[in-house]
């Protein structure tokens, strides 16, 4: 491939990044910052947490993703009384060919949306673990491989936490970050109420922006986006940082690190840029590490505002 | 034909140059080792020729500055080589052959390069000259001067010939027989001065310091004046030089104070004959046995009434002469005797300072012997050393405020004493033992202790009464309140209204020109000598040291009278390191008692520097703003106004930060940039955390102005790249740094943060 082709190829992905970006915007209003996090999370390969509450768009932002990568989306919706099979999918004795039938569950998706994660049991909930970890599921010894782009989009209660499991610190480090949506602004309600008494239809048919395939590819991508030692080493300073500091209970493990790093990867990427600056970084730091950081009190923003502002950043050389 | 074609100016440089370097060689081939001497031209020539070789290769200019800074370099190089051998080259030799080296160097490069060079030679040419010996060396002069008259002139005609001819002003100026004529002249006049140049045929100390003075040494020095011959004599035969000598000589040469006195300043008036022959048995009668018992006597009292020093023919050789020689600052009072009873006539001393043992204090691996009322605290105290040649004498010449002393590998404590009047001894002996070597650890006072620590409060016994004194005293301290004010008055009066003269002893009796008659018309004898000095104000320095004594009694300050040597700035040794003090530097001073019970110096005699008090910056600002109160409230307003518009200047010189700094360093042009932003934030209120990236930070600070934003990210994402993406092609964009810089102004940043926080 020559120069010039890889260039039109870079610019034709920056092109499509730029129209799911455009897409989902239009679907979730006024929140440019959290569909770009939750594009580059989706760019990044990782999964996504949400902590919010009811009726901010959640289940409508896991559509339209699902709608823009062509994708199939499934929903589970979590209760008390979910069993771990609901997910993953069982064999089933078929009593006329007398053989296991294996009937998927809904991890077998492109996109799943998890609803109200912390209201199922933990036995349900590290049923997720494998499938999110490793893309596969292991159902009566026999591994199942799941989509290539699997992507698991998890919500969470945070009120009424009555009756709820939070969820184990295991799990919550499979998360790539944490995204509290909020309510809109004011601006954008009045739009979001205007938009939805329009003539034309929501998200539902809408096409695909890229194909499963092509959003493999730009993950592949983002994988080899170059980050320059000494950004690296900020890098490591951030997540010494956060093991060191006595306000944090459990810092930042190495997979932490490194699902940070691609994160700081799919940021740059979607900057239309080719290396990680420590701005990627740093802008990819609180929904990565409030996600995963356990702190001894409970206000997670502050210690992690406290920690990025005491590690200096690399400076121009 | 290796040479490349040069241009008629550029050869006329370079005859110029390499007759002014001639001129130097000159001087210097007769007394200098021949080999070093022609490897040093030899070395010049090639790099000369180096330079006007055809193929320099591709980095002309390169290898043109670098053959330069070497040209320049060799005399260095080869003077230092030279010291090293042992065949030393003359300081200002090495000097003038640089200034040739250099204009060598500068006749081969461009128009400006040519004039400097045109500049050095022709000084070096007439210095070189002027210095020489020999009245042949005129030619060297005239040859200079007659090329650079044509060298001139050509210039001229060139540029004529460039113009075109209307330009050309016409006029009966410039013809030939003009240059013959000026050239003439050059050589005319050069002739003319030829007789004169012998005049000048010495380097007097002063001027071409390096060449050797008459108290110190240079091992290069040629003839000179001084001890040069003497030195380089001294080094070839060991028996001649320093303390080895012979029995004899050191006989005749070692003296005690009061015999150097004897000599510098005169002898002691004697008494009547019959007077001192009282107290003496009838064996003591022969001469020699007289002169023996003056000596003695010399230690304990000291006389202010002498005779005129005796001339003596001095040999001029300060190396062997020395008496003691001193490695530490110069200028400066080793003390040996200190007398606090004065009778009129004579100084005695009645105090009891003696001390027989010395506090033992180990520091720093030697074994120190303290004064043990004094404190040692390294950062008061200077250690400096002396080496006893040939001083006939127990005690120990050493400065004010001595507290410790220290011999190497001595370590008993009965070695070393203090006499009666407070200076240090060996006691026991009979003298400290020639090429002793002596640590002297001294207090130095801050002028703030002096104003602090001196309070008028002799015992009454101790005041002075002498109307003349008083009336003297009274008149130069009127007005004035602080003890140590009226004695620097007295002091400065006496340098500045006295003449120091040892020879003249004016007898007034039979001189009644410099004397008022008295009322009755007979003329009022003046007995002491101290009478006599304040008349005739003129005297030796025993008589400046007593007056300031007793004039500092008059005021209640407790003073005594100290004799010893003054180190000579001027007999400095460089080569050695040392000072070497000469008999005839025997002196006399005073002391005044600071209430801690120390004693200082004070310097009345004029041609002695006066002992350095080095004030604290508190002090001087004190007496700056007392003494010039107005220049003190001008320095505060501008001061003040400085610190209101600290902003300007902090921005003035950041601006000019960048540019400089972009030139010198342009691949670092965006993080400099980034930085004089920074630097500026910090002054206007809004500094960016360590924390935080430049690129978010500078976002953030811009962020009301969409523009500057704009300006702020383009900058932003060259500089990220520039920084942190692996590629090869790094650029560093100099247009958006510069108008980011010309943009955010400290004062637009202190704008923005106001609006922001707002």
């Amino acid at each position: 491939m020559n120069m010039l082709e890889q260039s039109a190829k870079v610019n034709r992905v920056a092109e499509t990044l730029e129209a799911m970006r455009c897409r989902l915007n239009s679907v979730l209003l006024g929140k440019t910052e959290a569909v770009d996090l939750v594009v580059a999370c989706l760019l990044a390969k990782g999964h996504l947490l949400m902590d919010d509450l009811p009726g901010t768009g959640k289940t409508t932002l896991a559509k339209a993703i699902a709608a823009c990568v062509g994708g199939n989306l499934s929903r589970v919706q979590c209760t008390p009384d979910l069993l771990p099979s609901d997910v993953t999918g069982f064999n089933l004795f078929n009593q006329k060919t007398r053989e296991f039938e294996f009937h998927s569950g809904p991890v077998f998706s492109d996109v799943l949306l998890a609803d109200e994660l912390n209201r199922t049991t933990p036995r349900t909930q590290s049923a997720l673990l494998e499938a999110m970890a490793e893309r596969q599921v292991t159902i009566d010894a026999v591994p199942y491989k799941l989509s290539e782009t699997f992507f698991v989009i998890a919500t969470q209660n945070p009120i009424d936490s009555h009756g709820a499991y939070p969820l184990p610190e295991a799990q919550l480090d499979r998360f790539t970050i944490k995204l509290k949506i909020g309510y809109p602004d004011r601006a954008s309600q009045i739009d979001i109420l205007e938009a939805a008494s329009r003539a034309e239809g929501s998200s539902e048919g809408m096409s695909a922006v890229l194909s499963l395939d092509e959003l493999a590819q730009i993950q592949e991508q983002v994988r080899t986006i170059t980050v320059h030692p000494r950004v690296r080493e900020y890098m490591v300073d951030l997540v010494e940082a956060t093991r060191e500091n006595a306000a944090i209970q459990l810092g930042v493990s190495p997979r932490g690190m490194l699902l940070w790093q691609r994160m700081a990867q799919a940021w740059a990427r979607l900057q239309d840029r080719n290396f990680v600056t420590p701005s990627d970084v740093l802008h990819v730091a609180r929904p990565v590490l409030s996600v995963r950081l356990l702190t001894t009190n409970d206000d997670v923003d502050a210690v992690i505002d406290r920690l990025l502002d005491t590690v200096p950043a690399p400076e121009y050389q | 034909m290796l040479i490349r074609p040069l241009e008629r100016k550029t050869k006329e440089a370079i005859v110029l140059a390499v007759l002014a370097v001639t001129s130097v060689a000159a001087l210097r081939f007769p007394v200098e080792s021949k080999l070093l001497f022609l490897t040093e031209m030899s070395a010049l020539a090639t790099i000369l020729l180096v330079v006007l070789a055809k193929d320099l290769g591709r980095c002309r200019a390169l290898a043109g500055s670098l053959t330069r800074s070497i040209t320049v370099a060799i005399p260095i190089l080869f003077a230092i080589v030279a010291r090293t051998t042992d065949s030393p080259i003359a300081f200002e030799m090495t000097i003038l052959t640089t200034f040739g080296a250099a204009a060598l160097a500068l006749s081969t490069g461009g128009r400006r390069a040519r004039a400097m060079s045109l500049v050095s030679s022709g000084f070096l040419t007439l210095f070189a000259v002027a210095i020489s010996d020999s009245p042949h060396a005129v030619g060297y002069g005239i040859a200079w001067m007659t090329i650079c008259v044509w060298h001139l002139i050509a210039n001229h005609w060139e540029r004529l010939e460039l113009c075109s001819v209307e330009d050309v002003r016409r006029g009966s100026g410039i013809r030939r027989i003009c240059v013959l004529l000026a050239i003439a002249i050059c050589i005319g006049s050069g002739l003319l001065a030829r007789s004169r140049f012998g005049e000048s045929n010495r380097l007097t100390i002063g001027f071409m310091p390096t060449s050797g003075g008459s108290q110190w040494s240079d091992p290069a020095a040629r003839s000179g004046i001084g001890s040069g011959d003497a030195a380089i004599a001294a080094k070839e035969h060991a028996e001649s030089f320093g303390a080895v000598e012979s029995n004899l000589i050191l006989e005749s040469t070692e003296s005690t104070l009061f015999d150097m006195f004897s000599d510098s300043i005169g002898e002691p008036k004697k008494k009547m004959k019959w007077e001192r022959r009282q107290a003496m048995s009838s064996e003591n009668f022969l001469e020699a046995h007289g002169k023996t018992a003056k000596s003695e006597k010399g230690g304990s009292s000291f006389s202010t009434d002498r005779l005129p020093a005796k001339k003596h023919l001095h040999l001029k050789d300060a190396t062997e002469r020395a008496v003691i020689q001193w490695a530490g600052t110069s200028g400066i009072r080793l003390a040996m005797n200190r007398y606090d009873t004065f009778d009129g006539v004579d100084w005695t001393n009645q105090a009891k300072h003696r001390q027989d043992t010395l506090m033992r204090r180990e520091i720093a691996g030697a074994t120190w012997f303290c004064d043990g009322q004094r404190s040692l605290t390294p950062s008061t105290t200077d250690v400096n050393s002396l080496k006893v040649l040939r001083l006939n004498s127990a005690r120990l010449p050493v400065p004010m405020m001595t507290s410790a002393i220290h011999i190497k590998d001595v370590d008993r404590q009965d070695f070393f004493g203090i006499e009666e009047d407070g200076s240090f001894f060996m006691p026991g002996r009979e003298k400290v033992p020639q090429l002793t070597v002596v640590d002297v650890a001294s207090s130095n006072v801050m002028e703030d202790q002096l104003w602090e620590e001196l309070s008028a409060n002799a015992a009454k016994h101790l005041v002075v009464k002498d109307n003349q004194l008083d009336a003297c005293v009274s008149r130069w301290t009127a007005g004035m309140d602080h003890p140590y004010e009226k004695l620097q008055s007295i002091v400065s009066h006496l340098r500045h209204d006295f003449t120091f003269d040892r020879s003249t002893v004016v007898d007034l009796v039979k001189d009644p020109s410099t004397q008022k008659p008295n009322a009755d018309g007979s003329f009022r004898t003046s007995n002491t000598p101290l009478e006599r000095f304040l008349q005739t104000k003129r005297g030796g320095d025993h008589l400046f040291a007593t007056t300031a004594a007793l004039m500092a009694r008059t005021i209640r300050l407790q003073s005594r009278l100290v004799t010893g040597f003054y180190v000579r700035p001027s007999s400095i040794d460089i080569a050695a390191g040392h000072t070497n003090v000469l008999p005839e530097d025997v002196h006399v001073w005073a002391e005044i008692r600071l209430d801690d019970g120390r004693w200082f110096e004070i310097e009345p005699t004029p041609g002695y520097q006066e002992p350095l008090y080095t004030p604290s910056a508190w002090l001087v600002a004190k007496q700056f703003a007392a003494a010039k109160w107005p220049h003190a409230l001008g320095l505060l307003v501008f001061a003040g106004l400085l610190f209101a518009t600290r902003l300007f200047w902090i921005e003035l010189g950041l601006s000019a930060a960048y540019p400089v700094g972009s030139i010198v360093w342009p691949s670092g042009r965006m993080s400099l940039a980034m930085r004089v932003l920074q630097m500026r934030a910090k002054y206007a209120g809004c500094p960016r955390v360590a924390g935080r990236p430049q690129r978010d930070w500078l976002l953030a600070i811009t962020a009301t102005q969409d523009q500057l934003q704009e300006t702020a990210r383009r900058f932003c994402d060259a500089a990220d790249r520039a920084a942190f993406a692996i590629d090869n092609n790094r650029f560093n964009d100099h247009t958006v740094s510069k108008e980011l810089i010309m943009k955010l102004k400290i004062r637009v940043l202190r704008q923005m943060t106001t609006k922001a926080t707002a």
